[in-house]
């Protein structure tokens, strides 16, 4: 579904991807875990090209993504995305900030977008708050309608950049609800992510990554409880 | 008490001068404004590219007509750039026009720079991974939060630009200064027409301000949310 080719991304003269491989199989979930500037979320941002990449390759079902003759706009609309920081559009409703993009790339009706919005929100539990400004929702319930807003497009993947991070702790609970829903549906989704307890749950597959590399990836199970490699062992001695 | 002796009926003799006087400084000053702005939104993009051939140019020009004086463009473009340009003058409010609006357009390119930059880069980057291209977030999810920003500078520039108009007089223009400076000049009194001039700017200056604020009510209403809840049905 996804597949990642010798991949790396610098900054400038700062290398953040130093060649990462990787393939994301359909239906699969997929956390990403690592220390913070191990480039975790640049790699997921390089997969729907929100960072341009520096070298490499990247095709999803195929299609190479960072190819001048590839419309990217195209393949984002089958790639959502859930940001740490939610970024709705204040300046629009709940349901405005779904239908927006159905109406206007998909050319769906108003009325279709508008049942196909309220359909996602009754999925993520927020039908009574179609009409409000997200401004008036908890961090929790705009993250929820930031995820109905990227399923509203019906993308074929999901990639979650720490969708938690910026929550109160009270409030992940229900974030984290929503996206296992999503997963036993059979969503394709990577997710970068500090909730250990969610990869475990979740994933079918953990990425370690650390320096620009993966350094250790498998199933849950054995990554988390049979660590190979030193740097995996010690970051996750840190912090389980 | 030379002070207090004033001819105000000298004034009331000169109506027709202020009158017209008004009528060309608002002529004037709306017709800059409006141009100034759809050419400001021009550079004002312009100075948010990323294309260097197009962001250069702009901030030159921006940075040009900034740091003249408005007094030096006027005389520049009336008595230089337009008879050199058509071998002819169209007169005052030609060049008077073409100034306020190349010089405003400066100003008011800053103020649509900044109130796009002023918008959280994630809202672009969403918009961006929903499928909308550049262009279609800018329109959809950009402009629309940076045009509320941008309302209360632009007025400023409105309120500036009214008073900035009147440095016309100095290619002849005969606006509310002008009117004036005729005043004075015939009869060596200085106190009645500038004081009129005076209070004619203020009340056009007046008239904007509320004006502008009225804009604002408005376009703030879908920012508060009570507002548009009343009269809805939740679902």
């Amino acid at each position: 579904m996804i597949k990642v080719e010798n991949l790396h991304k610098s900054f400038g003269k700062l290398d953040v991807l130093k060649g990462i491989n990787y393939e994301v199989r359909e239906k699969e979930v997929v956390c990403v875990i690592g220390p913070s500037g191990s480039g975790k979320s640049t790699f997921l941002r390089c997969i729907n090209l929100l960072e341009e990449i520096t070298d490499g390759a990247i095709y999803i079902e195929g299609v190479q993504v960072n190819d001048s003759k590839t419309d990217i706009n195209l393949i984002r609309t089958e790639v959502g995305m859930v940001f740490q920081q939610f970024n709705l559009f204040p300046h629009m409703t709940v349901i405005e900030n779904i239908t927006m993009a159905p109406m206007f790339i998909r050319k769906l009706s108003k009325s279709e977008a508008e049942n196909l919005a309220l359909e996602l929100l009754d999925k993520v539990g927020l039908r009574e708050k179609a009409y409000n400004y997200p401004q008036q929702l908890s961090g929790g319930q705009q993250q929820r309608v930031a995820i109905a807003r990227a399923l509203a497009m019906k993308p074929k993947v999901m990639l979650f950049d720490e969708p938690t991070s910026a929550l109160d702790p009270e409030m992940v609970k229900e974030v984290l609800d929503v996206m296992k829903q999503l997963a036993h549906e059979g969503m394709t989704m990577v997710v970068v992510t500090h909730e250990m307890g969610f990869a475990r749950e979740v994933a079918d597959r953990v990425v370690f990554m650390d320096g620009g590399y993966i350094v250790e990836q498998g199933q849950p199970e054995k990554l988390f409880d049979a660590p190979q490699n030193e740097r995996t062992k010690a970051f996750l001695g840190k912090i389980l | 008490m030379d002070f207090l002796d004033m001819r105000w009926d000298l004034i009331w003799d000169y109506r027709e001068f202020f009158i017209n006087g008004i009528w060309v400084t608002i002529v004037l000053t709306i017709c800059g404004y409006i141009g100034g702005i759809i050419f400001g939104v021009f550079l004002g993009l312009g100075k948010t590219s990323k294309r260097k051939w197009l962001y250069w140019p702009c901030k030159l020009y921006v940075d040009l007509f900034r740091g003249t004086p408005m007094l030096v463009q006027i005389l520049i473009i009336h008595l230089a750039l337009i008879p050199t340009v058509f071998g002819q003058s169209f007169g005052f409010m030609v060049s008077g026009i073409t100034a306020l609006i190349l010089n405003s357009a400066a100003y008011n390119a800053e103020i649509i720079r900044a109130g796009i930059e002023s918008i959280d880069k994630g809202q672009m980057e969403a918009a961006r991974s929903l499928g909308l291209t550049h262009g279609q977030a800018m329109r959809r999810v950009i402009l629309p939060q940076a045009i509320r920003r941008m309302i209360p500078p632009l007025g400023n520039e409105f309120i500036a630009l009214l008073k900035d108009s009147s440095l016309v007089t100095v290619i002849a223009a005969n606006d509310i200064l002008y009117a004036a400076k005729i005043v004075s000049g015939a009869h060596f009194r200085f106190w009645e027409p500038y004081l009129v001039a005076a209070v004619l700017y203020l009340l056009l200056t007046f008239i904007i301000t509320k004006l502008v604020a009225f804009i604002e009510r408005r376009f703030s209403i879908d920012y508060n949310p009570r507002k548009k809840r009343e009269g809805r049905v939740d679902v």
